[in-house]
């Protein structure tokens, strides 16, 4: 088949469904061919979706790329690593300030408190998680998933940044 | 529009003997793995006797994706792979069950006969 009777026949569909197909159906087209029965074919299902067009041509016409970095980021071994490092962070914000409100300084204690153990087992229990998001996404999408792991470990620093810098 | 081709010869199956019911097609073919649209024609081919038509294919891909039966997976070059989804396979498990036990409670009476 010739790019241009490949063309003819998917500029022959509605705008719709040539927005999302257009492209991919005009490769597969000139790329498996066909003759006289390919093009009769073709003719009779443009003409078929112009009269009962596809959700009535509604159909999305840029839809979501699964591997795209806001698809990943959805993902729970995606954002669980970011949220248990926000909550230690916002945890140990919240003791922090408490503690120059009601003393006018950060006081360190040899024991540690139960805020700290906690804080452990966010940073602690993010690990796994994080190893499985790397080893299941990096080789489907490694540049969004490397994207992701980036933020995931600026949030980790910055929530182990107070304990370090502050020598808590 | 329903346009397929019959690509078994005639003497071993009868003209009813193929099955064309597109969007079923495509999920059966999907259902071992993602293909993109020539690999699943082939398959098809392969699995019902039935050769479907470009414009057939893509019918019947563009309704499955519309309804969350299928969906597609990034380019290799310019071929445009699909996988089926999670509903995807719970509809093609409930179609395929209802066609079994058609099938059962049919082959039955012509047993009874």
């Amino acid at each position: 088949m010739t790019p241009a009777l490949a063309r003819f026949l998917t500029r022959l569909y509605p705008r719709n469904w040539q927005d999302r197909y257009g492209k991919e159906f005009e490769a597969f087209l000139l790329e498996n061919g066909g003759g006289v029965s390919t093009v009769v074919n073709v003719l009779c299902s443009a003409f078929s979706e112009r009269i009962f067009p596809t959700r009535g041509g509604k159909m999305n016409p840029d839809p979501i790329d699964p591997m795209s970095f806001g698809t990943i980021t959805k993902r729970p071994s995606a954002f669980i690593p970011v949220a248990m490092s926000l909550t230690a962070l916002t945890m140990l914000a919240f003791v922090l300030i408490g503690e120059i409100i009601q003393n006018g300084h950060i006081i360190r204690e040899a024991d540690e408190g139960a805020v700290a153990h906690l804080w452990q087992i966010l940073m602690a229990g993010q690990l796994p998680v994080i190893a499985f998001f790397a080893i299941k996404w990096l080789p489907r999408a490694p540049k969004p998933t490397l994207l992701v792991l980036a933020l995931q470990a600026f949030t980790a620093l910055a929530s182990m940044a107070p304990v370090f810098l502050l020598k808590l | 529009m329903r346009s397929t081709r019959h690509v078994v010869s005639p003497e071993n199956h009868p003209d009813l003997g193929h099955y064309s019911d597109p969007p079923l097609l495509v999920l059966a073919s999907l259902a071992s793995g993602p293909k993109h649209g020539h690999a699943m024609i082939e398959d098809i081919a392969s699995l019902s006797g039935t050769r479907l038509g470009p414009g057939t294919l893509y019918g019947a891909i563009a309704r499955l994706e519309q309804q969350g039966w299928i969906e597609p997976l990034p380019p290799e070059e310019r071929r445009q792979p699909y996988r089926i989804t999670v509903d995807g396979l719970r509809v093609l498990r409930a179609k395929l069950t209802t066609l079994d036990q058609f099938t059962r409670a049919g082959l039955k009476r012509l047993e009874a006969r």
